[in-house]
């Protein structure tokens, strides 16, 4: 990916039109506000379609999926429901024998350096930024971390499970002093809010997670990246920040917290595809927020061309707590095959919506029949929408996976940031295919053919799927363009289209 | 770049064994295998990192041990290739991949589109080919308004047709991987994408340079031009020749497209050292002049006061007669001739041994006088040789480049481009200029000093190297001379008083001078903003001792780089056209040269030194000199202080002109002889890396114009000679004899597509890139310790500003060939550009009429209100005769090389109209 990110070169009236035009805020930000067009507030308008929502900026998703529909006024404001009144405070329960990412967000509102540091924040990093040095300086601690985690066997919570000491390791082996680790709060998937709420309830696990990510790979620069989607996370992760840098955890070494790290908070400008992690970077450098082509990897070659560490926010809450307990405490919980716990996010369809942190290994079932209580108003479920718009459709007969990568993927399931969305018995699964593909023509960056004209026929198609003959030509284009697009955006999402269209009658 | 690549191994594509370099994608190793038509891209740019938009390059890999039902789909351009990986190409559910793309492509394209005919480049037809391989065809399925034809052809040349356009980005990555440029971006998203094109979607007022290389990538026609139009002669009815640009010094290699003896267009030469395809908005269009209707078709001999046509026979009688009537009555000194540098090293050769054999003077000089004389005096005498010491190909291999007094972007835009793409791979980058030239946009550093403060600033940057120790010890022990008077002399200047002389921080002469000394070797790319002042010869003289003392000098991706003005300046002097020098910088004092001089030639030349173009100008207003013979120059424009031209000119006895057309030096002439352009003859130009390069005819000259070189051939048998060159090559035989030690090996069987670039002794020798890698021509280079000495052209309280003159892209000296372009559209005029902050005090506004006054006369031209020039600077182009740009420039000239100071004129603005018009001689014609 060439551009004018780079050294020296001046910006052009072209490409500077080009990023303005990319993302939703700068190409057509409306001053009417934003409606949320996420799946789970689809499925509660098609419930209820009445109010006017003309010149308003579509939103995928605003993350108020436990309280859909919602919509956010010109200032910022997120309003829910029939009423448009604030929204009430998400449910955060635990059914895991020891909660990890919702330890202080189930206990309310950390985003306050005192109240966080009061309940144990940056301890962890405390601690190890003072463990005794080898003599060749630093590496004895950092690698020592960088080992814990590995050892801890954490996947990386944004979708693709990837080991995260394994990405750490690939950066931290590259001998420069100038790396990047970056939070990336650009949580997109419809269905899934935990991100947005760990970063506006407890802001420093995330900095904490992100220092000692630092410390392990001898990053010194740090940046979070926050969707404008979720203005109030934007403005927590701000002042956690300032906070943190006032009192000299971030910025440079203190006697403390003897490590030099400066972190910048980003935000995002309306794109979907920007959660994915090139992608990302495109973003923060002010290109398009297009992949870049693998590889190379962003662990060598990231943000401005240095070796850089991408970690979704719920994979570095978890490290404060793998920090402090270690490797083997953390594999005590969740599977061989995939340690620790997961927050589930469940929609308002269900009976009770809400964040519910299991243990890895847990069924899908217990998740959406216990936690969740079924679907809402005593409906039967048809299925549930697992992962966002790149997850999977499970059906009933399903429901029996544990919650676990390994075992997931074996059966053909995608986890993603695990939320769940209910479809309900008489939910209208043609209008939900139609649905998607508004949101994949809307999405797609436009870099390559399959995903950006095939969306937009792929949508043309859908208007007509009442034979079968009709759903096997849609089917068999999905089918063309998971094969050939160039990004996880375009080869993921047609496989849960391809599955709702399987559940039509 | 240097590191040689190994094999690493084979991978099998369809069956077929295929061996394939360490780091290549699939789609380079098939290209490289012959393979390229078995997986079909329409996105990728070769040279170009993956662009993968396309999604036509899948195919399927099976990588070895693995089981067959682990096969992955990939796409070639952005997968490494491994050892033993197993590639299908055709498998069906590839191939109804590749017919599902293209029809998903075609959703986006009307039908009505489709009908029409494509133009466009080389590329043009592969989309189309594509279509009917894999029987797709558009639809428009998903195109609203596809009625309309909405061509964008406000450009002069360039065109797009959005209907056409399936943005698969090859132009924007041409544009910025080729170029440097970017012009195109891809505005919204989704299924909305397109090809956004500057500011406006258009090429006219967007920042394209007019280069032409997106048109040859395109591949489906939405990009052509006015040469490549739909309805343009096809590839079958054409007739391409191998030659080279005969615009500036870089010296392109072209391909000359002919139909029925008619240009249709120029390519650029993919395989050519020089350019590897690329050319600039003069080289790939501005060639209209030469079928331009003035061109001068037949001699015109002056009678009553009236130019008249006559016969070649009679013109050359005529001047034969003149000749030898002048001689015989003023004697051999009283007569003259300047070569020109756009004619061939042939033409160039042959006058000055006609001037010195059958006149018997050294009264021969060449244009580079009044350009690079200064550079190539200073490099004489520290290296040995006055021309360039590296190629074009070090500006790759530098790892830091420093751009003093030249604007390459503008004035040599290929090498400008090579300079930027340098710098986007990481190449450290230093400009120093008084003006904010393009390249200092892409600079780590940029040095503004005050114009004509070089020497002052050069001195302050190797004091600065000196304080860093960043010296190449060893390299000044064994190559060197001089370190210890330079030490000595430096130590004694005050860098505050340096950096106040020339306007320039102390800290950014101390930043540059670490870049220079911490990625040495440094590349020095110069240009006339050095070599145009009083202290022209020195301040390339104190360039150089950066180059010596940071060992720079003969070493890959180092050394001076010297960039020439025109196709032929350094083979105009090559050849002999040069006062004390015969052919190949041989001494004319040098008692064994002149034996194999008179030898060769049969006749012995004088041994006193000719004038130079100055002098000669001088001697010619003073009556010393009766005759002058000038061949393809327009000095009554492009030479310093115009009133004192002209006044020279009209007062001679003899004044003959080759010239294309009636310029303003032709119209003073008593004989004007009409000459083939570069495009229609042979022979040879040298360019700015010293690589002499064939040029070969592409069609016909108009009408009785004729070739130079057999013009001076006939005019010296006239005279009594016995030449017998029966073309081109025969005289370069004799220049290989003439000067052995630079040109022996050379011929034309040798030079082939690609030249030579001296010294190359003999026929077995390949050429020379680098000079002085093995040594310096002289033995030992020599550092030099001297002062800064203020022009005696200074402001004064009535002429407050300081004008500098040079160059635009879209024009060429004095605009002869290209005013006679489409190339004027794109910039009708000289502009005068003006700081913001004077333009307020002057109450000027862009697009004012102002008056511009010097000491030695006084214009008007039109003001651009420019950041690119300082508070008290101006900057003007001299390509136009109406603006009379010279008429503002002064008498002084470097005291060693004679060079003109074109870069440095006290002057006044005010109001257009204010001041009586400048006193011109009228033409006489």
């Amino acid at each position: 990916m060439q551009g004018n990110g780079e050294r020296n070169v001046p910006h052009s009236p072209a490409t500077m039109r080009g990023v303005r035009s990319f993302f939703a805020d700068t190409a057509h930000g409306s001053s009417k506000g934003r409606v949320c067009r996420g799946l789970s507030c689809h499925l509660a308008r098609a419930a209820d379609a009445t109010t006017d929502e003309s010149g308003l900026q579509p939103v995928y998703c605003l993350g108020y999926c436990d309280q859909s529909p919602v919509w956010m006024s010109p200032e910022n404001y997120v309003v829910t429901g029939k009423a448009k009144i604030a929204p009430a405070s998400s449910s955060v329960r635990a059914l895991a024998p020891v909660p990890i990412v919702t330890a202080r967000l189930s206990r309310g509102d950390h985003s306050p350096l005192q109240k966080a540091r009061t309940a144990g924040a940056y301890q962890a990093l405390a601690t190890w930024l003072h463990k005794p040095l080898s003599a060749s300086g630093r590496s004895s601690g950092s690698a020592a971390l960088l080992a814990t985690v590995t050892r801890s066997g954490e996947q990386g919570r944004g979708g693709a499970g990837f080991l995260t000491g394994e990405k750490w390791r690939a950066t931290a082996n590259i001998d420069t002093p100038d790396k990047f680790v970056i939070a990336n709060g650009d949580e997109g998937d419809p269905g899934s809010y935990i991100d947005r709420l760990l970063l506006e309830y407890d802001p420093h696990a995330v900095l904490e997670g992100l220092a000692l990510c630092a410390f392990a790979v001898g990053a010194a620069r740090g940046v979070v990246y926050v969707r404008s989607e979720y203005p109030l996370a934007l403005r927590r992760m701000q002042q956690a920040v300032a906070e943190a840098t006032a009192a000299g955890i971030l910025g440079p070494a203190s006697a403390d917290f003897p490590l030099a790290f400066d972190v910048e908070v980003v935000a995002g400008h309306g794109s979907y595809v920007c959660g994915e992690e090139t992608a990302l970077l495109n973003a923060i450098e002010g290109h398009r927020g297009e992949v870049r082509i693998r590889p190379p990897y962003p662990s060598a070659v990231g943000l401005h061309g240095q070796p850089t560490v991408v970690n979704n926010i719920e994979t570095l809450v978890n490290i404060p707590w793998i920090a402090a307990h270690g490797a083997e405490a953390y594999r005590q919980l969740g599977t061989e095959h995939t340690p620790g716990t997961k927050a589930i996010c469940l929609n308002s369809g269900f009976a009770q919506p809400g964040v519910v942190e299991v243990e890895f290994g847990t069924p899908l079932r217990s998740v959406i029949e216990v936690a969740g209580g079924g679907a809402k108003d005593g409906k039967s479920l048809l299925a549930v929408v697992l992962g966002g718009p790149m997850g999977s459709v499970v059906t009933p007969a399903q429901w029996d996976v544990p919650i676990d990568y390994t075992a997931m993927r074996a059966a053909g399931i995608a986890l993603g940031h695990g939320g769940i969305v209910a479809l309900s018995a008489d939910t209208d699964i043609a209008a939900v295919i139609r649905h998607w593909l508004t949101f994949m023509v809307y999405e797609s960056c436009g870099r390559c053919v399959p995903c950006r004209s095939g969306s937009r026929e792929a949508l043309r198609l859908a208007a007509e799927i009442a034979t079968p003959a009709d759903r096997a030509g849609l089917d068999s284009l999905l089918q063309m363009i998971a094969l050939g697009s160039l990004c996880a955006f375009g080869r993921n999402t047609p496989a849960p289209i391809r599955q709702l269209l399987a559940l039509l009658p | 770049m240097t590191q040689a690549k190994q094999p690493a191994a084979n991978l099998r594509i369809d069956g077929q064994f295929v061996e394939f370099q360490a780091g290549d994608t699939l789609l380079q190793a098939a290209r490289a295998a012959g393979l390229a038509q078995r997986i079909p891209t329409l996105c990728s740019r070769q040279g170009s990192a993956p662009d993968g938009g396309c999604g036509l390059c899948l195919v399927q890999v099976k990588e070895k041990d693995r089981p067959a039902d682990s096969a992955t789909v990939v796409r070639a351009c952005a997968t490494p290739a491994h050892a033993d990986m197993d590639v299908l190409t055709q498998t069906e559910e590839i191939r109804a991949s590749r017919r599902v793309t293209l029809r998903l492509m075609c959703t986006e394209l009307s039908p009505q589109a489709a009908t029409r005919l494509h133009g466009g480049g080389r590329h043009a037809d592969d989309f189309w080919r594509l279509l009917r391989e894999y029987d797709a065809w558009p639809t428009g399925a998903s195109v609203s308004d596809n009625a309309a034809c909405n061509t964008d052809s406000a450009h002069p040349y360039l065109r797009f047709d959005p209907d056409l356009c399936i943005t698969c980005r090859r132009c924007l990555h041409t544009c910025e991987d080729l170029q440097g440029q970017f012009v195109f971006g891809i505005g919204d998203r989704g299924a909305a994408t397109h090809l956004l094109i500057g500011a406006g979607d258009s090429f006219a007022g967007s920042d394209c340079v007019a280069c032409g290389a997106c048109v040859e990538e395109c591949p489906t026609g939405a990009l052509f031009d006015v040469d490549r139009m739909p309805g343009s002669p096809l590839a079958q009815e054409l007739r391409a020749i191998r030659s080279t640009c005969g615009y500036c010094g870089v010296g392109c290699g072209i391909e000359v497209m002919v139909a029925d003896d008619r240009i249709v267009r120029i390519d650029g030469a993919a395989e050519s050292p020089v350019n590897h395809g690329h050319l600039c908005a003069k080289g790939r269009y501005a060639h209209g002049f030469q079928s331009s209707g003035d061109r001068l078709t037949t001699p015109l001999l002056r009678r009553a006061g009236r130019l008249e046509p006559v016969s070649w026979d009679e013109a050359i009688a005529w001047l034969a007669d003149r000749l030898q009537t002048i001689r015989d009555a003023a004697g051999p000194d009283a007569l003259g001739a300047m070569t020109s540098s756009r004619s061939t090293n042939e033409a160039n050769y042959l006058l000055q041994k006609l001037f010195r054999t059958r006149i018997g003077t050294n009264n021969v000089d060449n244009c580079s006088r009044v350009c690079h004389a200064s550079t190539a005096l200073a490099l004489s005498k520290v290296t040995g040789t006055g021309a360039a010491s590296a190629s074009y190909a070090d500006i790759e291999l530098a790892r830091c480049i420093v751009v003093a007094g030249a604007n390459p972007t503008e004035a040599h835009p290929v090498v400008g481009a090579r300079i930027k793409q340098a710098v986007r791979r990481g190449a450290r980058l230093i400009v120093i200029d008084p003006r904010r030239i393009e390249l200092a946009e892409w600079a780590d550093v940029h040095l503004a000093p005050r114009p004509g403060t070089n020497v002052a600033l050069f001195n302050a940057l190797a004091g600065a190297l000196l304080d860093e120790g960043s010296l190449d010890q060893d390299y000044l022990d064994n190559r060197v001379d001089g370190l210890t008077e330079l030490q000595a002399f430096l130590a004694q200047q005050d860098s505050a008083l340096a950096a106040e002389i020339c306007g320039v921080s102390a800290e950014s002469v101390r930043a540059a001078a670490r870049l220079i000394g911490a990625h040495a070797p440094t590349l020095f790319v110069t240009g006339l903003g050095l070599s145009e002042l009083t202290q022209g010869t020195v301040s390339v003289m104190t360039l150089c001792n950066l180059a010596l003392l940071t060992g720079s000098v003969g070493r890959p991706g180092g050394g001076m780089l010297p960039l020439r003005g025109q196709n032929n300046v350094q083979g105009n002097a090559d050849m002999g056209a040069l006062p004390d020098l015969f052919t190949g910088y041989q001494s004319i004092h040098a008692p064994e040269v002149r034996e194999h001089v008179r030898t060769l030639w049969g006749v012995l030349p004088p041994e006193h030194p000719g004038l130079t173009i100055p002098g000669m100008m001088d001697a010619a207003a003073d009556g010393r000199i009766r005759a002058l013979w000038i061949q393809g120059e327009d000095v009554a424009q492009s030479d310093p202080n115009t009133t004192h031209v002209r006044n020279a000119l009209s007062r001679l006895e003899l004044l003959v002109v080759q010239e294309l057309f009636m310029t303003d030096t032709a119209a003073f002439a008593h004989l004007v002889l009409p000459s083939a352009a570069a495009l229609e003859q042979d022979g040879t130009f040298t360019n700015g890396e010293r690589r002499i390069q064939r040029v070969r005819q592409s069609v016909p000259p108009p009408g009785n114009a004729r070739a130079d070189w057999s013009v001076v051939q006939a005019v010296a048998n006239a005279m009594g000679a016995k030449w017998a060159y029966e073309d081109p090559a025969a005289v370069m035989d004799e220049i290989a004899r003439a000067a052995p030690k630079l040109f022996g090996g050379i011929s034309y069987a040798r030079l082939g597509n690609e030249g030579l670039q001296w010294p190359c002794p003999t026929p077995e020798h390949p050429g020379t890139a680098r000079v002085h890698a093995d040594g310096f021509i002289r033995g030992r280079a020599q550092l030099v310790a001297v002062d800064y000495v203020p022009s005696p052209e200074q402001c004064g309280d009535d002429l407050p500003l300081l004008l500098i003159t040079g160059r635009v892209l879209q024009h060429y000296n004095v605009g002869t060939m290209t005013r006679r372009t489409p190339n004027s559209e794109l910039v009708p005029a000289d502009l005068l550009e003006i700081n913001p902050h004077d333009a307020q005090s002057a109450g000027v506004q862009s697009g004012s009429r102002v008056r511009v006054s010097s000491r030695y006369g006084s214009i008007e031209v039109e003001a651009l209100i420019s950041q690119r020039v300082e508070p008290g600077m101006l900057f003007l182009s001299f390509h136009f005769p109406e603006s009379q740009t010279n008429v503002l420039t002064g008498p002084y000239r470097d005291p060693q090389s004679n060079c003109p100071e074109y870069k440095v004129t006290a002057v006044r603005i005010g109001s257009a109209g204010t001041f009586a018009k400048p006193r011109i001689q009228e033409s006489v014609l």
